[in-house]
């Protein structure tokens, strides 16, 4: 997928500022995206500030996205309970699938940030979609958005494979 | 050592009716007795430690407010990173009070982890915070008051301060009710 058809589509939906940390999958899209002069980048420590920071934006009138990899998800619950998802914030964010091939019959190992990520999203009342191509960009990232006001929840799209 | 409830008393009075003022756990109550404004927000029945950032947040959105955050010393620990957070995208106008007394006080004053031995001046200032002021006495907070509203941000400000006895805050409504009323009140 190419980093520029994600970041025109979050231009074309508003998005003042990504608060997330990179990761192998989403290196190009960080790197357009801190080029990209019209939405501010906040780096965090910790994926689990994310939605905390994200949650502030959003209450203080930015739209925020959040974009962080599923191992990193993985350590957020509680922040991402009491802050995004008990304010009841309409919070995109656009997640990279570690391991999402290592789930494919016959593969030498199973990566558990993958076998862990999509039970998880449902426990955690997240709707989300799958991406994993140039044409599924702007239908995928913008109905999340759509998806996100209708609940007043935060939603998610899952980034499969790199960006480029 | 401050005595809180007094520092909390004269932060309340100097602060200007469009700042923002973000609390969290024994000092939630206390500050609500002082101030009922629709820019306050207890950070209560959310994520312990996630105060600050959220803070820091609203005040990259608003940066034409001031935003206060009071962080007690054991939320400050449960999310260090934040002191690095916060130098990155810096918010001039963004302060952040530590409320230091060592211990977990509405669980019941259990101590924190290093109580004593942290030193939270010298974290803020190594993780590129330039203003950062150890506060411990009366005269002190009173001459460094203005500062709190002042000084450009991100600050960090360290209140020494007594143990207290403040029981689990209670939060006034839902906090989905809340947050979108402060939004209400900030972007109106």
């Amino acid at each position: 997928m190419q980093a520029s058809l994600i970041v025109d589509e979050l231009k074309k939906q508003g998005v003042t500022h990504v608060v997330g940390v990179p990761d192998n999958g989403a290196r190009t899209l960080f790197e357009a995206l801190w080029a990209e002069r019209g939405i501010t980048v906040i780096g965090v420590t910790r994926e689990g500030e994310a939605y905390a920071v994200a949650s502030g934006l959003y209450v203080g009138g930015s739209l925020p996205v959040v974009i962080i990899q599923n191992t990193g998800f993985l350590e957020t619950g509680d922040a991402f309970r009491g802050t995004a998802y008990n304010m009841g914030l309409p919070i995109v964010m656009l997640m990279g699938y570690r391991g999402f091939q290592t789930m494919e019959p016959g593969a030498e190992r199973v990566d558990t940030a993958a076998t862990f990520f999509e039970p998880t999203l449902k426990a955690w009342d997240i709707p989300y979609t799958l991406m994993s191509a140039d044409d599924e960009v702007s239908e995928q990232i913008s109905g999340a958005f759509q998806m996100a006001a209708q609940r007043s929840l935060p939603s998610a799209v899952l980034i499969i494979g790199t960006t480029t | 050592m401050l005595d809180k409830y007094d520092c909390l008393k004269k932060l309340a009075a100097r602060r200007g009716s469009s700042d923002t003022v973000v609390t969290t756990m024994s000092v939630s109550m206390p500050w609500a007795e002082l101030s009922v404004t629709p820019l306050d927000f207890a950070s209560v029945d959310s994520a312990m430690g996630h105060g600050a950032d959220f803070a820091y947040g609203i005040a990259l959105a608003q940066p034409d407010r001031r935003v206060l955050c009071l962080n007690g010393d054991g939320s400050t620990l449960m999310c260090l990173g934040t002191l690095v957070t916060v130098t990155a995208e810096p918010a001039p106008n963004f302060t952040l009070i530590i409320t230091e007394n060592g211990t977990y006080e509405v669980t019941g004053n259990q101590p924190v982890p290093g109580a004593g031995r942290v030193d939270f001046e010298g974290m803020a200032r190594a993780a590129g915070v330039k203003e950062v002021h150890t506060i411990e006495t009366e005269a002190d907070f009173d001459a460094k008051l203005d500062l709190h509203f002042t000084a450009p941000g991100p600050a960090v400000f360290v209140w020494r301060i007594e143990r207290a006895d403040e029981p689990v805050p209670k939060p006034s409504a839902p906090i989905k009710q809340r947050a979108h009323a402060l939004r209400d009140a900030l972007t109106s």
